[in-house]
């Protein structure tokens, strides 16, 4: 994946900012983000759909972004973990993770909390059913999931 | 993943003239959650890649002339919000909630369920008990194919490299429809079993019925002996136990990894008498 021979000027709007890099057609979104951008908070898990880890906001909506060629991004919208918030002020949905003891290894973690931004901006005030379902696709093997709900659902009843 | 030339049209006819001219070395892609894995596993190994994600007129979901028109790009997240799916085609929305889970849903598409000729694909068991038809275009002109003739075996259908498909069309059913799948899972599963089914009730007689399983043949298949089981008939529960059970008669299950044949078997008869009841209103 590596020769840097054909490579197309590919044109997206990353985290709000207008971004142009060069890519070979093989290349996906997921490594586009993490090798030529060096946005390293999306992960690389297990690269066929199946885990979550590298959930990213297309278009507003969470993809799977290793099952997205770059190409594909033509012109379209990305929001990556590194747009979500910032070390110094975190999305309330950072800052819930944290209190509620939510992230462990925290190889989940910046899939997780795409997956429940994008939820909540479309249904601010999910019931548990409706949270469990929109982190269904996003795989975490240490917190058993029960302390991630509860950091969600704390964001969305602060929000009334 | 092996070298392959990108190609993204803006409109359906530049898409169709590329693929008369190199179908035969050309994938489509749209959603790319089972294309893209096939290529990193080197099992696909295109020339051309061809995203049909930027022509606009693939993409949508109408209801016209007493029949629903899906595009091609539909994604399933798209069709199972739809409210006009949901209030006329139950069993398809069901059947769309019911894939992966939300990122897969997010990219997924209608075209792909199909064109993949997965046995254990949710939308096309669905589509099957809804008489739908998939449109193939290409540059010579049109056909409608009815989904029961479309697919030949695990993965084989009858599309041609210089075809494309662009829509799905299901006439506005009269009945009820249904889908229900069992996995290993409550998601990010494939069906262990699918059922979908349709009946057209008049009062307790059931009119009309069609019948489709998944995952237990080398391709999605309808029932059409258990069907004329319930034709003019009451659907009494004992009806519907023979029903299911003559369904089951018409699959070909095999062994893998997700179930044993065996146990498919079970497990879609007592799924297929659960959902027939339903439909037939003898159970909430």
């Amino acid at each position: 994946m590596l020769m840097k021979e054909n490579l197309v000027l590919l044109k997206m709007v990353v985290n709000g900012k207008p971004v142009e890099v060069k890519v070979d057609p093989t290349w996906t979104l997921l490594y586009v983000l993490r090798e030529e951008l060096k946005l390293t908070g999306t992960k690389k898990g297990c690269e066929k759909g199946d885990c979550g880890a590298c959930t990213v906001l297309l278009q507003g909506k969470p993809v799977n972004s290793c099952l997205v060629l770059a190409l594909q991004a033509e012109g379209r919208e990305i929001e990556t973990i590194e747009g979500l918030g910032e070390a110094d002020n975190l999305h309330p949905l950072q800052k819930s993770f944290i209190v509620n003891g939510a992230v462990q290894c925290g190889f989940c973690t910046a899939g997780m909390l795409l997956s429940a931004a994008a939820l909540l901006r479309k249904n601010p005030d999910p019931t548990e059913k409706e949270i469990r379902t929109a982190i269904s696709g996003n795989l975490c093997r240490c917190t058993g999931y029960q302390k991630i709900v509860k950091a969600i659902q704390d964001v969305a009843a602060f929000k009334d | 993943m092996r070298r392959f030339e990108f190609y993204s049209p803006r409109s359906l006819g530049e898409a169709l003239r590329f693929l008369s001219e190199k179908g035969d070395r050309a994938r489509v892609i749209a959603g790319g959650t089972d294309l893209i894995p096939r290529l990193r596993e080197g099992v696909s190994q295109p020339d051309f890649v061809l995203n049909v994600l930027d022509i606009g007129e693939l993409n949508g979901i109408k209801e016209a002339d007493q029949a629903l028109h899906i595009g091609a790009t539909a994604t399933h997240t798209q069709i199972a919000e739809s409210p006009v799916l949901q209030r006329i085609c139950p069993a398809l929305t069901q059947a769309a909630a019911s894939i992966g889970g939300p990122l897969v849903r997010n990219r997924g598409t209608i075209g792909g369920n199909i064109v993949n000729a997965s046995p254990a694909a949710d939308l096309a068991c669905a589509l099957l008990a809804l008489d739908a038809e998939a449109v193939l275009r290409s540059e010579k002109g049109s056909r409608a194919v009815a989904l029961g003739d479309f697919f030949t075996g695990p993965g084989q259908t009858v599309i041609r490299p210089d075809e494309l498909l662009t829509e799905v069309t299901i006439k506005v059913p009269k009945g009820k429809g249904l889908f229900r799948k069992l996995g290993r899972r409550q998601a990010m599963s494939l069906s262990i079993v699918n059922v979908a089914v349709s009946l057209e009730m008049e009062g307790k007689i059931c009119r009309k019925s069609r019948i489709a399983l998944g995952s237990v043949a080398p391709t999605p298949i309808r029932c059409p002996q258990a069907e004329q089981m319930l034709a003019n008939r009451e659907t009494t529960p004992d009806i519907l136990s023979k029903c299911a059970l003559e369904a089951m008669r018409a699959s070909r299950p095999i062994d893998d990894q997700r179930a044993k044949a065996w146990y498919r078997i079970e497990a879609g008869t007592v799924l297929l008498r659960r959902v027939l009841a339903e439909a037939a209103g003898l159970r909430a």
